[in-house]
This record gives structure tokens, sequence and C-alpha cells, in this order.
């Protein structure tokens, strides 16, 4: 910024933005990055607009149990790989002191996955004493009037 | 910027440009916005207790409950005997199930010991039947207002 020689008392009196721009800019791409890796399990095609499925917002939290299910034989739960004869003690060492209404399990399959794999995946889960299985599905996104 | 070098003139304008500052926090917000709708929904399901071999107990057949199965070749869908619609086309299936629940709420069918309208329906796929295809029949049924929804897991064909 070249002050004026003439010895005056006029300064630049305009923020100067470009570093609190850059800095946002950074933080920007940092969650850009970010985002996709706080995804919880492994990627799996779920079932897409559906019309009824009710919004449950457990499904995310880390304390529910979520089974998941990418292709034919293969059973997930988080992002590790399980055999379905350790996934019966798995979910119910992570099912242990939940409240009665709580003792849900979340099956996130392919759409593609025959449905034999997930009943091999639910009868697993019903032999640790649970009733309910929530198939997750995505809902189809309302068109706004 | 051109400082004046006259120095008569009062002319700096203090004006902060916010241009940039908008335009990456209007960035964020669309980053947000498409962020947030992706609220996780589900299709709660029930699954029968598994059977138990000693157990002598007279089950009574239910006539009010509703089975509804799939054809694995032709993917057609049946509610108890008769066929309707199929998994690419559940509307049928949807209308007859909510012109079910409407008659038994109009002729007061409630399930056994309580006074709910008796809306159960059991779902009978095939091992081999994609799952998507399943879940495209509990969304038509859950769509009638069918609750619980349980899954046969027993005895299925392959």
């Amino acid at each position: 910024m070249g002050m004026a020689v003439g010895g005056t008392d006029e300064y630049n009196s305009e923020i100067n933005v470009t570093p609190m721009v850059d800095v946002m800019l950074v933080l920007l791409i940092i969650f850009m990055i970010v985002t996709p890796l706080l995804q919880q399990g492994v990627t799996v095609d779920i079932p897409r607009n559906m019309i009824s499925p009710d919004e449950d917002e457990e499904i995310a939290k880390d304390t529910s149990v979520v089974v998941s299910i990418p292709n034919n034989g293969q059973f997930f739960i988080g992002k590790d790989a399980y055999p379905l004869e350790l996934l019966g003690e798995k979910i119910k060492a992570r099912m242990e002191g939940k409240a009665a209404q709580k003792r849900i399990v979340y099956i996130k399959s392919g759409v593609n996955v025959e449905y034999g794999t997930v009943v091999e995946a639910i009868d697993t889960i019903r032999k640790q004493d649970i009733d309910k299985v929530g198939l997750v599905a995505d809902k189809k996104k309302e068109i706004e009037e | 910027m051109g400082m004046s070098t006259g120095g008569s003139s009062e002319g700096a304008t203090p004006n902060i440009n916010v241009t940039p500052l908008i335009d990456v926090l209007l960035v964020l917000l669309i980053i947000f916005m498409i962020i947030s709708p992706l609220k996780p929904s589900r299709f709660e399901a029930k699954v029968p207790a598994e059977p138990k071999d000693d157990e002598n107990v007279e089950i009574k057949p239910n006539p009010l409950t509703l089975v509804i199965s799939l054809d694995k070749a032709t993917k057609g869908i049946k509610l108890n005997q008769d066929s309707i619609g199929d998994s690419s086309d559940t509307k049928p299936l949807t209308d007859r199930l909510a012109q079910i629940f409407k008659d038994r709420e109009n002729a007061g069918v409630f399930r056994q010991g309580t006074n709910e309208i008796e809306k159960t329906v059991f779902i009978k796929a095939p091992k081999t039947i994609p799952y998507g295809d399943v879940v495209k029949v509990i969304d038509g049924a859950k769509m009638a207002g069918s609750q619980p929804i349980g899954l046969q897991i027993d005895d299925l064909s392959d």
C-alpha cells in the first residue's frame, strides 16, 4: 500500500479479507474431505425411493447395532466383517444391558442381495432374543410444492 | 486503491468488501443443506420367535392373518391365495390391504385381547429372490397401514 508522500493523514480503511477467505476456504475443503469419512460402516446399496419408511435417528448412533450386508454371504458390523457364526455373539455383546424397547437390530442390505442371506442374518439375530429388526431404506425425497 | 496525493480530500471510504465472505458462507450453507436431509429411515419388522421342538402347544390358525407371498419366477404377489400385482407394481396390493383394513375398522375387528384393529401382515418370500423386491412389497404393505409387519423366516422355499 503506497502511502502518499504529502504527509496527509489519510489511511486506507478497508479491511483486508483475503486471509479470512483463505482460512474459510481451507475449512471448507477440510469439511468436504472429512464428511464422507464420517459415514459409518461399509457402503451398501440400500433400497431407495421408498415411500413409507419411518425416520429413525437411532440408526446413525454409535450405540445401535447395524448389520450391513453389501453382498451375498458378507456380514459387517460397523466396518468389520464377521462370519455368520460370530455375528450372533457380537450382536449379543453389543446389545447387553439395553432396554427392552431398544432391542432392535438394524439391517442394511443391498438390493441385489439374496433374501436368503438376509434371512440367515435375521435368524442369527433372533437367536439373541431380539424380535425386532429395522430394515434400513432410503425415503423418497418429498418434492416441495 | 489510489491514495490521493493532494491531501485536501478525506476520500477514504470505510467500506468492507463482504462479497467474498458471503460467497464462502453461501457455499457452506449449501453444503449443509445437502447433507442434513439424509436422515436415515427404516421399516420395522417383527421376527417370530424360534420354533421350539419340545412345544406341543396347538396353535389355533388365526383367520385374520394376512400372508403376502412372493413368487420367485414371476415375482407375482399373492395375498393369502389371491394373486395381486407383482413386485414392480405394489399399488393393487396397497389398495387391497387398505380396503381390508377399512372394512375391519367398520366391522370392529380387533386383535385378540386388545382394542386395536388387527393389521398384522406376514411376508413370505423365497430365499433366492433379491432383497430389493421384498422391501418393495414391505413398502407397499406399510403404505396401507399394516402394523406390525412380520417376516417369516422358517421353511422358506428356494
